[in-house]
């Protein structure tokens, strides 16, 4: 009986993520590895395991859709993918070295700070209203950066164009790097990069960002495994609820308008933020 | 066929087939009240030492047989991480049927850096 409330217990905050995570396009751990930690008590390691599970789960669930609807857009997530995969390998080498040395929890501060001060910026910018207008430059016809998408919510057909490539591919670098040095944070840096720095629309960089992270946490796949990081039952109902959760989360994001899902990632952007500043403390 | 529909089917092919394999070892883990020859108690214990490190590819394939619910749990979660990789050499090949060179090579790059995040990096860190 413990057993089965305890398993409809992280069903729920399985769902909770599913949601949050395939509408931000952060991946379901942003959310379950604090739930996990300070609501149910499981260990760092578990935690991990399980948002590594969860960031696929939450990845593949919403990208089926969002990549069907032309939402996510393929060229620009895999020209992407070049930079977070070489990324996470350079963070997951280097990871080794920052926490034997000590230095990991400066990082996490130093990081949290900064996404919580880059908060400020881009709501000046959002506020300013259209910031899509851009010149074309050689990367948006070289890469192929154009695409248009049906706009559930305003009822119209999207066209979009993305802008200065190497901008976006640096800030996924970082993004990738994240991932494999700290764990957290990649997702932030993928949106940021995409939509400030390729100016593409909100929904087509939550969406591609979903459709990306699968393949970033599939990279630090083997390495979890063999550290036993995966707990068959803590993972089991997690990723139940996360398929369910993404696939709500996938259908809300194609009607919920463009503003409201700024205002979801940048509340996300604050959440990651002081996650990352309690990890740095020791807190969780 | 149209790209984005054959990824879209990729993801959706795997995130199905693995649903059903860990909903199956969820079944069995309660029906039988533990599994591997665990008992629920040990297993639901937050710092249970029952995690992927103890378990092997052969191993879980044996564990189907004799119908263990932690093995089909952590067969489905193996699925689940093939799903992305499965879509990288989908693309791939669709770049490849649409002559798109440049993002052939662009995934390829992706590919290989997978492979070696998967199979080279774990042996550098000595796990």
């Amino acid at each position: 009986m413990i057993a089965i409330i305890y398993f409809v217990e992280l069903l729920l905050a399985g769902i909770i993520a599913g949601v949050v995570g395939s509408m931000s396009g952060l991946g379901g751990g942003v959310v379950i590895v604090p739930a996990l930690t300070l609501l149910f008590g499981i260990p760092l390691e578990y935690a991990a395991g399980a948002s590594l599970v969860s960031t696929i789960a939450t990845s593949s669930g919403a990208a089926s859709a969002y990549v069907k609807d032309k939402l996510a857009n393929i060229r620009i997530g895999m020209s992407l993918e070049v930079a977070t995969t070489l990324g996470a390998i350079v963070g997951s080498l280097l990871a080794a070295y920052i926490y034997a040395n000590g230095i990991s929890s400066y990082l996490f501060i130093v990081f949290g700070i900064v996404l919580i001060i880059s908060i400020y910026p881009a709501i000046k910018e959002y506020k300013k209203g259209k910031m899509h207008r851009m010149n074309k430059d050689w990367s948006t016809k070289f890469f192929q950066l154009s695409g248009s998408y049906y706009d559930k919510a305003e009822k119209k057909v999207v066209r979009y164009s993305g802008y200065r490539w190497g901008l976006g591919e640096i800030v996924s670098l970082g993004g990738g790097l994240m991932s494999g040095l700290l764990g957290v944070g990649g997702g932030v840096l993928k949106v940021m990069g995409m939509n400030r720095g390729m100016r593409l629309p909100m929904k087509v960089t939550t969406s591609t960002s979903n459709f990306m992270i699968g393949v970033t946490a599939a990279t630090s796949s083997a390495i979890y495994w063999s550290l036993g990081y995966i707990q068959p039952f803590i993972v089991a109902p997690v990723v139940i609820g996360i398929l369910i959760g993404a696939y709500f989360g996938s259908k809300v994001l194609e009607r919920t308008q463009s503003r409201k899902i700024r205002t979801l990632f940048l509340i996300m952007l604050g959440v990651v933020g002081l996650q990352m500043i309690f990890r740095g403390f020791g807190v969780a | 066929m149209d790209m984005d529909k054959l990824i879209s089917n990729v993801l959706r092919t795997g995130v199905i087939i693995s649903l059903i394999l860990i909903l199956i070892g969820t079944v069995l883990l309660f029906a039988d009240n533990g599994s591997n020859g665990f008992t629920m108690a040990q297993i639901i214990n937050v710092n249970s030492k029952i995690n992927s490190s103890i378990f092997s590819i052969a191993g879980m394939v044996n564990g189907l047989f004799s119908l263990q619910g932690a093995d089909f749990i952590l067969l489905g979660i193996i699925v689940l991480i093939l799903t992305p990789i499965t879509r990288v050499i989908t693309s791939v090949l669709s770049f490849l049927y649409e002559r798109n060179w440049l993002y052939v090579i662009i995934t390829v790059i992706v590919f290989i850096d997978i492979m070696v995040a998967i199979f080279i990096v774990p042996v550098i860190l000595g796990h």
